[in-house]
C-alpha cells in the first residue's frame, strides 16, 4: 500500500524524480528550468538507467540535425509511417500526433540549453526502408556526438557502463565501413564516451549545472499518499534506512520497465522473457508504485523484444550478459526451432523476430518456436562475419557447439535431427533459386541496412561447408514498454479515468505512446525523452501543493 | 604492453616463502577470481579464472609455461590465452634482506592480439598492475597467516 503522510519529512523538494535514465534527465532539466528545486533518485549505483546502458539513439521526426543535413521531412509523413506500423493498436492516437508535434521541439531545446548534440548518422537509413511509407533518403534517428566524461569531473566513473556498445558513434560503428579498434582504444584512454554514455553523460552535466541533486543507491519505494489521494512524497531507501522525501508539485516515475522482475513478466507479457538487456534494477519498481496508488495500466503486453545471444565468458553485475549476438541476417545462417524448422524471416527487426517465438500450435497445443531457438551457421559464416564474440579467422571457443555433420550438430543441441537436415535441404534450394518463399529472406531493408537493403546476394547463401554451428537465441528484451496509463501532460490516470494529482511517469516505467511499434534505430528513446520534456515542464510549472501535516502547519 | 610489478618485504625467511610458492597448489586459489586450475607437468599448467574488468566480468582460460625455476630466488613463466588471444608473462621474485626478512616481487605482463587487440590492451592498462598487485599482496598475507607473522 502507498505510504501515509508523515509527521515529519526528512527532506522536503518540489519534484522528485525516480531513475537517471533518458526521460529522467530530460524531465529533471526541464522542470529545474521551469524554476522547480529538483532531486533524482537512483536506485543503482551508477548513473543513466537504461539509456546510459543503449545506443543512445532517439527517433525523432522533424529534427534540426536533418534539416542541416538537408533531409527532408514533414509532419504527415511521419504521422502516416508511425500509423503504418501501429495498425490502430496504440494505447492512443493522439500520443502520435503529439510525439511527431513535440519530439523537434525538444531537441531544440535541449540543443539551445544543454551540452547535448547530436549528428544525423550519415549512411544510415530506417530500420523500414522497403516500406513505401517509410523515409527514403536518410534516417530520423539522431546519433549523440562524443562526449568528454572529465566534464562531469567525479561523476563520470559514475555514468552506467555499456559493455555492449564499445565508444564509436552510430556511424562509426559500422555505418560507414568497420570498426576501427585503435579508435576505441584512444577513446578509452582519454574518457571519451559516445551512444548511451554519451546522451547521458550530457544530460548529467546539464543537471549538474543546474543544482540538480542526485542520489545514487536510494531507490524510491512506495509513494506517499495524502487523505486524498494526491501524491505527495516518496518513501525512500538508503542503506536500509527508510527516508520520507516531500514533493511540493509532485513525482515523476522514469524508473525504467519491469524485465528483470520474472513475476510481472509472467504476468503481462506475451512471452516468457528470459534474457533481458538492460541493467538489473529494472525491476519495475515505478510501475508497482502506480498501481499501488490506483493507477491504470496501458500497453502492458509489449515490450521492446530481442533475439538475445549469449558469449557465457563475459558477465555484467553478476548475470552472464546478454548481447545482442550477429549472424542472423546471414547469408549462410537460418534460425530453428526445436523441431528443426524455420518459422520465420530471421532477419527482421530485433523488436519484430522475437515475436514468432509467442505463436501456439492449436493441434499440437504447445509453443513450438519458445525460446530457445538456434541459430544455425556454417563455416562460410563463421569466416565472413563477428558473432557474439568471435571473429572471423579465430577458432570458435568451447562454449559453441559445432560438429562435422548436421544430423551431428543436431544430436547435440537437442534439436530433430531429420528437420534440421530438411531444412537446411530446403533453404539451400532456395538459395539456389535467388528467392526465399517461405519466409522472404532477402526482402527486407533492415537485414542489409547499411548495404542498401536486403538482397538474394547478400543474404541468402547455402548452408554448406562444415563444421557446423549452433548457438541458442534467447528471447530477450531492451526493457519493457508498459506501465501506468498517461494522458498527454504524462500525469498518471487513475482505474477510475481520473488524474492522479502529482503523480507522473515517463518511458518505460510508463504506458508505451507508440503501443508496440519500434519505428527506427531509437524508437524507445524518441518518445521516452519526447514524454520526459512534456512532463517536466508540466511539473516544474504546477503549482507547488502544501505537503505537511494540517497540525504541523498549525504549530 | 600492460604490465605491472609489486614489491611486498616479509618478516619471513627466504626459505619459507619459496617451500609455499613452489607448490602452485598453496597459492593458485589466491588468484584474484580464481576458479579453477590444472597441472599438466612440472612444467606446465591450466588456469581458470574470472577477471574483473570493472564494468564487466571475462572468464579466461589460460596456459603457464614454466621458464625457469631457480630454487629459492625465481620463477619465470609465460602464459597464453587458451579462450582468448593474448600471451604474456611474468615471474615471482625472493630477495633475501637477512636471516628473518625477504623481499618479495611478482611481475604479470598481458598483451591482447587480433582485431580487438588494441581495444583489450587499453582495458588491461589497468587490470594487469591491479592483479599483480592483489596477488602479491595476497600471496604475502597468507605467508603471513601461516607464519604467524602480525603486520
Amino acid at each position: 500500500m502507498p505510504a501515509k503522510r508523515p509527521a515529519t519529512w526528512d527532506r522536503e523538494v518540489d519534484v522528485i524524480v525516480l531513475g537517471t535514465g533518458g526521460a529522467a534527465f530530460v524531465s529533471a532539466v526541464l522542470a529545474a528550468d521551469q524554476g522547480a528545486e529538483v532531486l533524482m533518485l537512483e536506485k543503482t549505483h551508477q548513473v543513466g538507467g537504461t539509456t546510459a546502458f543503449s545506443g543512445g539513439v532517439p527517433w525523432i521526426p522533424l529534427n534540426r540535425y536533418m534539416k542541416e543535413a538537408g533531409i527532408e521531412d514533414d509532419r504527415e509523413s511521419a504521422i502516416t509511417f508511425i500509423k503504418r506500423l501501429t495498425q490502430g493498436k496504440e494505447p492512443d492516437p493522439k500520443f502520435i500526433d503529439l510525439f511527431v508535434d513535440t519530439g523537434h521541439v525538444m531537441i531544440d531545446y535541449l540543443h539551445e540549453n544543454t551540452p547535448l548534440r547530436f549528428a544525423t548518422p550519415k549512411g544510415y537509413s530506417e530500420y523500414y526502408g522497403h516500406l513505401p511509407e517509410a523515409l527514403k533518403n536518410g534516417t530520423r534517428s539522431l546519433d549523440p556526438e562524443p562526449f568528454d566524461l572529465n566534464q562531469v569531473g567525479e561523476w563520470g566513473p559514475l555514468v552506467r557502463q555499456n559493455p555492449v556498445f564499445p565508444p564509436l558513434t552510430l556511424a562509426e560503428g559500422g555505418a560507414v565501413g568497420g570498426i576501427d579498434f585503435t579508435k576505441i582504444a584512444e577513446r578509452m584512454e582519454n574518457n571519451i564516451v559516445t551512444m548511451g554514455r554519451s546522451l547521458i553523460g550530457s544530460l548529467l552535466k546539464a543537471a549538474l549545472d543546474r543544482g540538480i541533486d542526485i542520489e545514487l543507491n536510494t531507490p524510491g519505494k512506495e509513494l506517499v499518499l495524502d487523505e486524498e489521494g494526491k501524491v505527495i512524497g516518496v518513501v525512500a531507501e538508503y542503506n536500509e534506512e527508510k527516508i520520507f522525501i516531500g514533493a511540493r508539485k509532485g513525482v515523476v516515475l522514469a524508473s525504467g520497465g519491469f524485465e528483470w522482475n520474472q513475476e510481472l513478466i509472467k504476468t503481462f507479457l506475451k512471452g516468457h522473457v528470459t534474457h533481458p538487456m538492460s541493467p538489473p534494477g529494472n525491476e519495475g519498481d515505478g510501475l508497482i508504485m502506480a498501481m499501488e496508488a490506483g493507477a491504470a495500466l496501458g500497453n502492458m503486453t509489449e515490450a521492446w523484444y530481442y533475439p538475445t545471444m549469449q558469449d557465457p565468458t563475459f558477465e555484467y553485475e553478476d548475470h552472464v550478459m546478454n548481447q545482442t549476438g550477429g549472424g542472423r541476417m546471414g547469408p549462410n545462417s537460418i534460425i530453428v526451432n526445436k523441431h528443426g524448422n524455420r518459422f520465420a524471416h530471421e532477419g527482421t527487426t530485433y523488436n519484430d523476430l522475437p515475436r514468432s517465438f509467442f505463436e501456439y500450435d492449436p493441434v499440437a497445443l504447445e509453443y513450438p518456436n519458445e525460446a530457445p531457438n538456434w541459430m544455425i551457421f556454417d563455416q562460410q559464416l563463421k569466416d565472413s562475419q563477428m558473432i557474439i564474440t568471435m571473429m572471423p579467422g579465430e577458432e570458435a571457443p568451447e562454449w559453441v557447439d559445432q560438429a562435422d555433420s548436421l544430423r551431428e550438430l543436431a544430436e547435440k543441441i537437442g534439436v530433430n535431427a531429420d528437420g534440421l537436415e530438411a531444412s537446411v535441404a530446403r533453404w539451400n534450394e532456395h538459395v539456389e533459386n535467388g528467392v526465399d518463399p517461405d519466409f522472404h529472406r532477402g526482402t527486407t531493408h533492415f537485414e542489409n541496412i547499411l548495404g542498401g537493403g536486403g538482397n538474394a546476394e547478400a543474404n541468402l547463401g547455402k548452408i554448406e561447408k562444415g563444421p557446423f554451428y549452433a548457438i541458442p537465441v534467447h528471447l530477450g528484451a531492451l526493457g519493457t514498454n508498459g506501465g501506468p496509463r498517461i494522458n498527454e501532460k504524462g500525469e498518471v490516470i487513475s482505474l477510475r479515468g481520473q488524474v492522479i494529482d502529482g503523480l507522473y511517469a515517463a518511458g518505460n516505467a510508463a504506458m508505451g505512446i507508440l503501443g508496440h511499434v519500434y519505428t527506427s534505430a531509437g524508437g524507445t528513446i524518441g518518445p521516452a525523452m519526447t514524454m520526459g520534456y512534456i512532463v517536466g515542464k508540466e511539473v516544474g510549472t504546477k503549482e507547488s501543493r502544501e505537503i505537511k501535516e494540517a497540525e504541523a502547519l498549525a504549530l | 604492453m600492460p604490465n605491472g610489478t609489486h614489491t611486498v618485504e616479509l618478516q619471513v625467511p627466504i626459505e619459507n616463502i619459496w617451500n609455499f610458492v613452489s607448490d602452485m597448489n598453496n597459492w593458485a586459489p589466491l588468484v584474484p577470481g580464481y576458479i579453477e586450475h590444472e597441472i599438466l607437468s612440472d612444467k606446465q599448467s591450466t588456469w581458470k579464472f574470472k577477471g574483473d574488468l570493472g564494468f564487466m566480468k571475462k572468464t579466461v582460460k589460460l596456459q603457464i609455461d614454466i621458464q625457469e625455476w631457480l630454487e629459492p630466488s625465481k620463477v619465470t613463466f609465460d602464459l597464453k590465452g587458451l579462450s582468448d588471444n593474448f600471451t604474456g608473462g611474468g615471474y615471482f621474485e625472493a630477495v633475501k634482506i637477512s636471516d628473518t626478512a625477504t623481499r618479495m616481487t611478482g611481475h604479470l605482463d598481458i598483451t591482447a592480439g587480433g582485431m580487438m587487440g588494441a581495444m583489450i590492451n587499453t582495458i588491461l592498462k589497468n587490470f594487469v598492475p591491479e592483479t599483480a598487485e592483489q596477488l602479491t599482496v595476497a600471496i604475502a598475507g597468507k605467508i603471513n597467516e601461516i607464519e604467524g607473522v602480525t603486520v
